[in-house]
C-alpha cells in the first residue's frame, strides 16, 4: 500500500512570540535547523508542539507552513476528542500536501474499543494518505491501544501503516508485531522517543524524536546504530539520551523550551495554561544539562 | 568477576497432588528435568510456583528438597517473599540455613510502602543473612511500587551483597533507568528480566532472565538467550517472537496454562491451588493446538 517508510522523525516545538502568537520566521529557522541535524522527516504539531493549545486554524497553517518549507516529508498530527474534527485535519493536511498523517486515541473521552476503533476508520476514511497511530499512553491518562485493535484496524484500513509507540512496553511491541507482519509484513512499528534500542531489537524501524531539537547528533547516532543492527555498540548513547531524557521527562513541554533556550535556540515560552519555568527551575534545568557530557557535541545557537 | 546469576533460570512450578498437597517426587524429578536440560541456575518458588498459596512450612519443606536435588550442580536461589515481612526474615534465614546459594525478594506486598521504608526493608534484609540477594521489581503487579534507580543506587551502595535484580515492568524506561544506576556502581550486577524478554534487554546490559516457559520449551529458552548473546538479532527476534507468544498463552490464567501445558509435554504437575483455576480440559486442548502450531511438540523434549 504505502511507499513512505519512516526512519528519524524530529517533531519540533511550537516557537511562541511575546504576544503568545505563532511566530513562524522562527518556526521556518527551526525547520531549517531540524533538517540540517538530521531529520529524515518532520512530524507536528505534536504534543512537544503544544498541538493541544492551537485552534484548528493553527494547525492547518502550522502544517501547511511546514510542508511549504520543509525538503523533508511532512507528517501531520491530527488528534481531536471528535471523531470528526480530526477527519476535518485529517483532509486539510492531506490537501495541504501532508505526508501522512498521524493520531492518538480520542482525548479526554474513553469509549469502549469499538469506538475506538470507528475513531480511527472515521479519521483514516476522509484521506488517503497514510495513518500511524500514535500509542502515548503517559500523554493520554493511561489510555493506550492494544494488540488486539490494532490488528482490527489493518483489516478495515488500508492505509493504516504503522504503530509510533510510547508505551516502551515489551509484552504489547512484541505480541502487536508478531500479529501484525502475518497480516501486514511492511507495517511499520517506530518508537515513540528516544528510548530505541528495546524497541529497535523488536523490530521498530523508526523513531518519532521529541528530544531532536535539544541533541539532534546523539539521536541520529543512536538511530544510525540502531538501524544498522549495533544494538549492543547503540547502548552508550542510549543511556545518555535515557539520562537526558530522565531531566526533561517531568517538565514536558516548558521543560522543552527552556532547555531549547539554553541550547540557543529560543523558541520563546509555551501557551498558557502552560507555564514557562521559572528562574530557579530554569537554572536547575541549566545546571543538569550542563553537567551532561554527551550535549557538548551539541551544536549550541542555530 | 562475572555474576553466577546469568542465562535463562529456570524457577519450578509446584507439583501438587490431585488434593492439592505437595508431590515431592515429581518436584524432584522436575529439579533434575531442568538441569539436565541445561537450566544454568534454579530459583523457587516463584509466582508461577505458587508461593503464596503454601504455607510457610511447605516453603521450607521444598527448598530443602532442591537444595538436596540439584545438589551443587547449578545455583539454587530460593524466592523469600511472603505477605508477612517476618515470614521473609524467616525464609531468609532458613534458605542460608539448608545452604542455599542465594534469596530473590520483591518490594513487599499489598502496603503502599513509601521509597524510605522499601530501602529499609531491603536493608534488614539483606543484611541478616550473608547470602546473595536479587531484588524483585514488579510495579504493574505491585499497584506501582518499585524500585526507581535512585533507591537502587542506594542498595547497592548500601549492600555488598545486593547481586541482581529480576526486573519485571518489561519497559525501557524502568529497565534503563535501573540498569544504568546499578551497573555504573557494580559492572557484574545481574540485570534480568521477570520472564524471558531477553532480545528488548540484552543490548542494554541485560545477562539473562527467569523463566516461564522453560518445563516446555528449554532448547527454545536456550536457543534464544544464545542468539542475543552473539547478537544474532535476525534469529534472536524469530525465537523470542515464538518465546513471547508462548508467554502470553501463560500469562493466561497463570501458572495454570503452563501446568496444563505440562501436560502435552509429558510432564504432568497436577492442579492448581485456589484461588487460581486449573486449566480445564478445554484449556488443555487449545494450549496443545498452539504447541503444535509453534514446532515444540517437534523440538522440544517429552516426559521426564
Amino acid at each position: 500500500m504505502t511507499a513512505l517508510r519512516l526512519g528519524l522523525v524530529h517533531t519540533p516545538v511550537m516557537p511562541f512570540g511575546p504576544d503568545r502568537k505563532i511566530d513562524f520566521e522562527l518556526f521556518g529557522k527551526l525547520i531549517d535547523f531540524h533538517q540540517r541535524e538530521g531529520a529524515d522527516a518532520l512530524a507536528l504539531p505534536m504534543h512537544a508542539a503544544e498541538s493541544v493549545s492551537l485552534p484548528e486554524a493553527e494547525k492547518h497553517a502550522v502544517v501547511a507552513f511546514a510542508v511549504e518549507h520543509a525538503e523533508v516529508p511532512v507528517i501531520a498530527h491530527v488528534s481531536e476528542a471528535g471523531s470528526a474534527l480530526a477527519a476535518a485535519l485529517a483532509r486539510q493536511a492531506e490537501s495541504a500536501g501532508a505526508a501522512a498523517i498521524v493520531a492518538t486515541t480520542p482525548y479526554y473521552w474513553t469509549p469502549p474499543p469499538a469506538m475506538v476503533l470507528e475513531h480511527f476508520a472515521i479519521i483514516s476514511g476522509a484521506v488517503k494518505i497514510p495513518l500511524f497511530v500514535h500509542n502515548a499512553p503517559d500523554d493520554m491518562a493511561g489510555q493506550k491501544v492494544t494488540a488486539e485493535l490494532m490488528i482490527k484496524l489493518i483489516g478495515r484500513l488500508t492505509n493504516f501503516a504503522g504503530l509510533v509507540d510510547q508505551s516502551l512496553d515489551w509484552q504489547f511491541l512484541i505480541e502487536l508485531i508478531t500479529l501484525a507482519k502475518k497480516v501486514r509484513p511492511d507495517f511499520q512499528l517506530l518508537a515513540g522517543n528516544e528510548l530505541l534500542v528495546s524497541a529497535a531489537a523488536i523490530g521498530a524501524t523508526g523513531l518519532f524524536a521529541p528530544l531532536a531539537g535539544v541533541a539532534p547528533k546523539l539521536i541520529r547516532a543512536l538511530f544510525d546504530a540502531a538501524s544498522a543492527g549495533k544494538l549492543v555498540e547503540a547502548r552508550a548513547a542510549q543511556e545518555q539520551l535515557a539520562a537526558l531524557r530522565q531531566v526533561m521527562k517531568p517538565g514536558g513541554a516548558p521543560q522543552l523550551k527552556a532547555a531549547l533556550r539554553h541550547m540557543g535556540r529560543d523558541c520563546g515560552d509555551p501557551r498558557p495554561p502552560l507555564l514557562a519555568l521559572d528562574a530557579v527551575a530554569a537554572k536547575a534545568l541549566a545546571d543538569a544539562l550542563g553537567r551532561m557530557p554527551a550535549l557538548a557535541a551539541e551544536r549550541r545557537g542555530w | 568477576m562475572q555474576n553466577k546469576f546469568r542465562g535463562v533460570m529456570q524457577s519450578p512450578v509446584t507439583p501438587l497432588k490431585d488434593d492439592y498437597s505437595l508431590d515431592l517426587p515429581t518436584f524432584e524429578r522436575l529439579l533434575d528435568f531442568h538441569v539436565r536440560t541445561g537450566a544454568p541456575a534454579i530459583s523457587w518458588p516463584h509466582h508461577k510456583a505458587e508461593s503464596l498459596n503454601l504455607t510457610i512450612a511447605e516453603r521450607k519443606l521444598f527448598a530443602e528438597a532442591a537444595v538436596k536435588t540439584v545438589n551443587g550442580r547449578v545455583p539454587v536461589t530460593i524466592h523469600v517473599s511472603a505477605l508477612a515481612v517476618e515470614d521473609t526474615f524467616a525464609l531468609a534465614a532458613h534458605a542460608q540455613k539448608i545452604g542455599a546459594d542465594g534469596i530473590l525478594a520483591i518490594t513487599p506486598y499489598f502496603w503502599n510502602p513509601a521509597r524510605e521504608a522499601i530501602y529499609d526493608y531491603f536493608v534488614r534484609l539483606a543484611t541478616s543473612i550473608d547470602l546473595p540477594v536479587i531484588s524483585y521489581n514488579s510495579p504493574s503487579y505491585l499497584a506501582g511500587v518499585e524500585i526507581t534507580g535512585e533507591l537502587m543506587a542506594r542498595l547497592i551502595e548500601r549492600l555488598p551483597n545486593f547481586v541482581g535484580v529480576k526486573e519485571a515492568s518489561f519497559n525501557s524506561e524502568k529497565f534503563l533507568e535501573i540498569s544504568r544506576a546499578a551497573l555504573a556502581l557494580r559492572p557484574d550486577f545481574a540485570m534480568l528480566t521477570g520472564v524471558e524478554y531477553l532480545l528488548p534487554s540484552v543490548p542494554l546490559g541485560g545477562v539473562g532472565s527467569y523463566s516461564a516457559a522453560g518445563s516446555i520449551c528449554p532448547n527454545l529458552c536456550n536457543a534464544t538467550f544464545e542468539a542475543c548473546m552473539a547478537g544474532d538479532w535476525e534469529r534472536a527476534r524469530d525465537l523470542q517472537y515464538k518465546l513471547s507468544w508462548l508467554w502470553l498463552l501463560f500469562r493466561d490464567q497463570y501458572p495454570s496454562s503452563l501446568k496444563g501445558g505440562m501436560v502435552t509435554m509429558g510432564r504432568n504437575v497436577g492442579p492448581t491451588r485456589p484461588p487460581l483455576p486449573t486449566a480445564t480440559q478445554e484449556r488443555q486442548a487449545y494450549i496443545r493446538g498452539q504447541l503444535e502450531e509453534l514446532g515444540i511438540l517437534d523440538s522440544e523434549p517429552y516426559g521426564w
